[in-house]
């Protein structure tokens, strides 16, 4: 209560500050302050669009000014040739912009960092190039002046007061926008893929799609911010608006104002650009490129000493956090998560998953030969044999993140259809459920939200998926770590959380890769139970697994891998007693001891 | 046909240029494997350099390579020292914004010093022609490719013969391993840098009499050299040496039968296209994707 209490009071005088702040220009009653208010709300925007592909997603475009110049160029354009408002040359510059953020996202999604940003910039050339080489329409190197018609609805005022509030207007759509994918799914989805991507796909997340989604929206909400800021400055050239100065400034804004965060990016502007115009006022007549200079010191110097940014660095040190999951645990209704939440499955023996001749070749070696298995419904089957017998490339087939150079591998769905497998993404949403043989934590997020994101499978509501995580962490004793960041984890703690993840998707198939490796015996002991009753809630599992007093208690049985081929299959004690098996794989001292 | 032959030797000799300039960014991308935004204003500083040494104290070109080539070196080792070694292990996003960063400065840095003038090196007799079969070649630009060749060998000789470039192929390979064998992965990460750096100064000063000087001269050069450095697939030195051949008669062809506006998009569509279709670029193992 006096919690939620406190909360709230500090939220109330951060709006009153907002507000004031807001409102100070316009007491202010200067035009070059207003002026620079103006710039603050149109960078922060367009510092706050950028953030969401470049903070959320991770990808760093380099080359957003191409959606700014759209939007600027199409609201222009619409004004000469045809004499229509500029709020319609913003809509559809926003629609031009959404479709060439599909063009340059969509065939760039699987470039790595520095790749993704060299492609953004030859985007942003070669349409700076082709706008200066286009005489006719778009004014070529000399830009195009608008002409003066004041109003409303030309977005240009005769008082600046009024530009500044359409600013003001921008800026929070912007940032609303921003904040709304943030607290929903699409947010935890995009800091999930930018944190890894494997576990983003083992989890169910289409990475393409959700890329694709984040650069339209960001496209369009740069756009927008361009036409407007085009009417601001009744004159656009192609050297300014297409601008690579322009994208860089973008983009340090958010990082120094924090990436990834909602207000960040706006704080970073309202920090930095004001004293860089100032200085630009004072010293441009002796100094022409100090503020760039400045500009490029600081954002080497924030990368060097503040990478978290202003918002990130002072959110470490605020616990509301911990305080909020500590009263949703209280609240929290123990409901028995493996019983009630797990698809309800009948046990009856069917084959529900099922590998037939998988062959598997790296250049010359053939990692997996022929293989054929069976999962039934219901089962705990292990998969046994020594280091480099080829069990977890097995697993990646099994899961879709490697393609078999010829087999088939078959999956039966919840209505009882055989589905071939094709992708870890199906896979997931298929219900099969895998874990890492070394973790893959989203290590930015919180225990929490790592949990969150592998509930988000099956639900789009953020309170819902809280309220499964919760569960989970219950039943895999995770309780006391929730506002952990993940990174923060020991090793055993980061193989709980993959089982933990991967429950939250509500997997009817489980494939866990060693998670044992490196536990203590209690912990062990507290794995084996819980393996358990997942198996009784009806989960069928697969289980790859070194250590071998956790394989014979669980398993019904075991296949034994050795060079990537099937050694053999059998109960428990039929394996343990195999010669073969012995030689390959216990080695001898394990007979004796048995 | 006697103009698609001139046309084809033009764009062999601005390959000399290519590779000067990306040879520097392979070795960099190759042993540190770090995109280094910066290296077109490297270059920037190296034409700045020859100006104000041939304008200002008397030396000519060829006099001036050694000082220009220490200064780069000097600020190449430095940047990697400063900048660079700290933000190693750090995500891909924290080294794309420091290289900017300091690309973004350093051109600024230029534009308050020297401001926005276009400085011209002059040099006597640069553009002198000679005529093989009546297809002309500027001279520079002959010796440009020819020195530009020199040192991709000169390189490739330093690598597999000599201690040092031994031990900067085998940082290369494995970090954490070659650390293990008692070098000094600091050091020859630093080293790497101010060589890669100091292949610009050499270029700088072989090209200041065919380009002039301006603060953003190391934007239109950098691309380029971002695309040969994929093209020619990310570390791999001779890879370069034949994207910058491909890259420049692309280049050439395109501006005299195309639009000599419409070459740069050309190439830069090319790099696109690369980057999307082909990411380990023509005979490299590494992959942007």
């Amino acid at each position: 209560m006096s919690i939620q209490h406190s909360i709230s009071r500090r939220s109330l005088a951060l709006i009153i500050a907002a507000v004031i702040l807001m409102l100070a220009p316009v007491l202010a009653g200067s035009n070059y302050f207003l002026h620079i208010a103006v710039l603050v709300c149109v960078f922060g925007g367009l510092a706050t669009a950028w953030n969401i592909v470049g903070g959320y997603a991770g990808q760093i475009s380099l080359g957003h000014a191409v959606f700014y110049g759209i939007g600027s160029y199409t609201a222009v354009i619409m004004m000469l040739r045809f004499e229509l408002s500029p709020w319609f040359g913003m809509l559809v510059g926003m629609v031009i912009s959404g479709i060439a953020a599909v063009v340059v996202s969509w065939p760039t999604f699987r470039l790595k960092g520095p790749f993704f940003s060299l492609v953004t910039i030859a985007f942003l050339e070669v349409v700076r190039l082709l706008a200066i080489h286009d005489q006719d329409l778009m004014g070529g190197s000399s830009g195009l002046t608008i002409p003066l018609n004041i109003g409303f609805e030309w977005m240009v005022f005769r008082e600046k007061e009024y530009s500044y509030a359409l600013a003001l207007f921008f800026l929070l759509l912007t940032l609303g926008v921003a904040w709304l994918i943030r607290r929903h799914k699409m947010g935890f989805y995009l800091l999930a893929i930018r944190e890894r991507e494997d576990a983003a796909r083992a989890i169910g997340i289409n990475l393409v799609s959700t890329r694709i989604r984040a650069m339209v929206i960001s496209a369009m909400l740069t756009s927008m911010i361009g036409s407007f800021y085009a009417m601001y400055l009744t004159f656009i050239d192609p050297d300014a608006t297409f601008s690579l100065a322009i994208s860089i400034q973008i983009a340090m804004f958010a990082l120094i104002g924090g990436l990834g965060t909602v207000f960040g990016p706006v704080i970073g502007a309202l920090i930095v650009l004001p004293v860089a115009e100032l200085m630009r006022g004072w010293l441009s007549t002796y100094a022409n490129g100090i503020h760039g200079a400045v500009y490029g010191l600081v954002l080497v110097i924030a990368v060097l000493k503040f990478p978290r940014g202003i918002v990130g660095g002072l959110a470490t040190l605020t616990c509301n956090e911990k305080a909020r999951i500590q009263s949703l645990l209280a609240s929290h209704a123990n409901k028995g998560f493996l019983q009630d939440t797990l698809p309800a499955q009948v046990s009856d023996g069917k084959v529900i998953l099922e590998a037939d001749g998988l062959v598997k070749r790296f250049g010359g070696l053939i990692a997996t030969n022929h293989v054929s298995l069976q999962l039934k419904q219901g089962e705990i089957l292990g998969l046994i044999g020594p280091n480099g017998a080829g069990k977890t490339t097995l697993f990646n087939l099994l899961s879709g993140f490697l393609k078999p150079n010829s087999g088939v591998i078959r999956l039966m769905s919840e209505d009882g259809e055989a589905v071939n497998v094709v992708s870890p993404t199906q896979c997931a949403r298929l219900g099969v459920g895998r874990t890492f043989q070394i973790a893959q934590p989203f290590a930015g997020l919180s225990v929490l939200e790592n949990i969150m994101l592998g509930a988000f499978l099956h639900t789009s509501d953020v309170r819902a998926a809280e309220q499964i995580a919760l569960d989970v962490a219950r039943v895999t004793g995770m309780e006391n770590q929730l506002d952990k960041p993940a990174s923060e984890l020991t090793v055993g703690g980061m193989k709980r959380l993959e089982v933990a993840r991967t429950l939250a998707t509500r997997p009817r198939i489980l494939l866990l890769d060693e998670v044992m490796a490196g536990l203590s015996p209690t912990d062990i002991d507290q794995a084996i139970a819980l393996i358990r009753q997942i198996r009784d809630a009806g989960v069928s599992v697969l289980m790859i697994e070194h250590q071998m007093r956790a394989t014979m208690a669980l398993c019904d049985r075991i296949i034994v891998i050795d060079a990537g081929a099937v050694l053999m299959e059998g109960t428990p004690d039929e394996v343990v007693n195999n010669e073969r098996v012995i030689e390959a794989y216990l080695g001898s001292g394990y007979k004796n001891a048995a | 046909m006697d103009v698609f032959l001139q046309v084809i030797v033009n764009g062999l000799m601005l390959a000399g240029v290519y590779i000067g300039i990306s040879i520097g960014l392979t070795l960099i991308f190759g042993v540190i494997k770090i995109v280094n935004f910066a290296h077109g204003e490297f270059l920037m500083i190296g034409l700045y350099a020859t100006y104000l040494l041939t304008t200002y104290s008397g030396l000519s070109v060829v006099q001036a390579i050694v000082p220009v080539m220490l200064l780069l070196f000097v600020l190449g080792y430095a940047m990697q020292r400063v900048v660079i070694q700290p933000l190693l292990n750090a995500p891909h996003h924290m080294q794309i914004f420091a290289t900017v960063g300091v690309s973004t400065f350093l051109m600024n840095l230029a534009l308050l010093v020297f401001g926005a003038d276009v400085h011209r090196t002059e040099v006597p007799n640069a553009l002198q022609t000679i005529s093989v079969g009546g297809i002309n070649i500027v001279i520079s630009q002959l010796i440009t490719l020819v020195v530009a060749v020199s040192l991709a060998i000169v390189l490739h000789l330093f690598q597999s013969r000599t201690m040092v470039g031994m031990s900067i192929r085998a940082v290369a390979q494995n970090r954490k391993s070659a650390a293990l064998m008692g070098i000094n992965v600091k050091r020859v990460y630093a080293i790497t840098f101010g060589l890669g750096c100091a292949c610009l100064g050499l270029v700088a000063t072989l090209i200041a009499s065919q380009y002039p000087v301006f603060p953003t001269v190391g934007t239109y050069f950098v691309l380029f050299a971002f695309v040969i450095v994929v093209l020619g697939g990310l570390g791999n030195v001779t890879g370069a040496i034949y994207a910058s051949i491909i890259i420049a008669i692309v280049d050439s062809l395109a501006g005299y039968y195309i639009s000599l506006a419409l070459k740069e998009v050309i190439c830069f569509c090319i790099f696109i296209l690369i980057l999307i279709f082909k990411p380990t670029g023509l005979v490299g193992k590494e992959s942007g994707a």
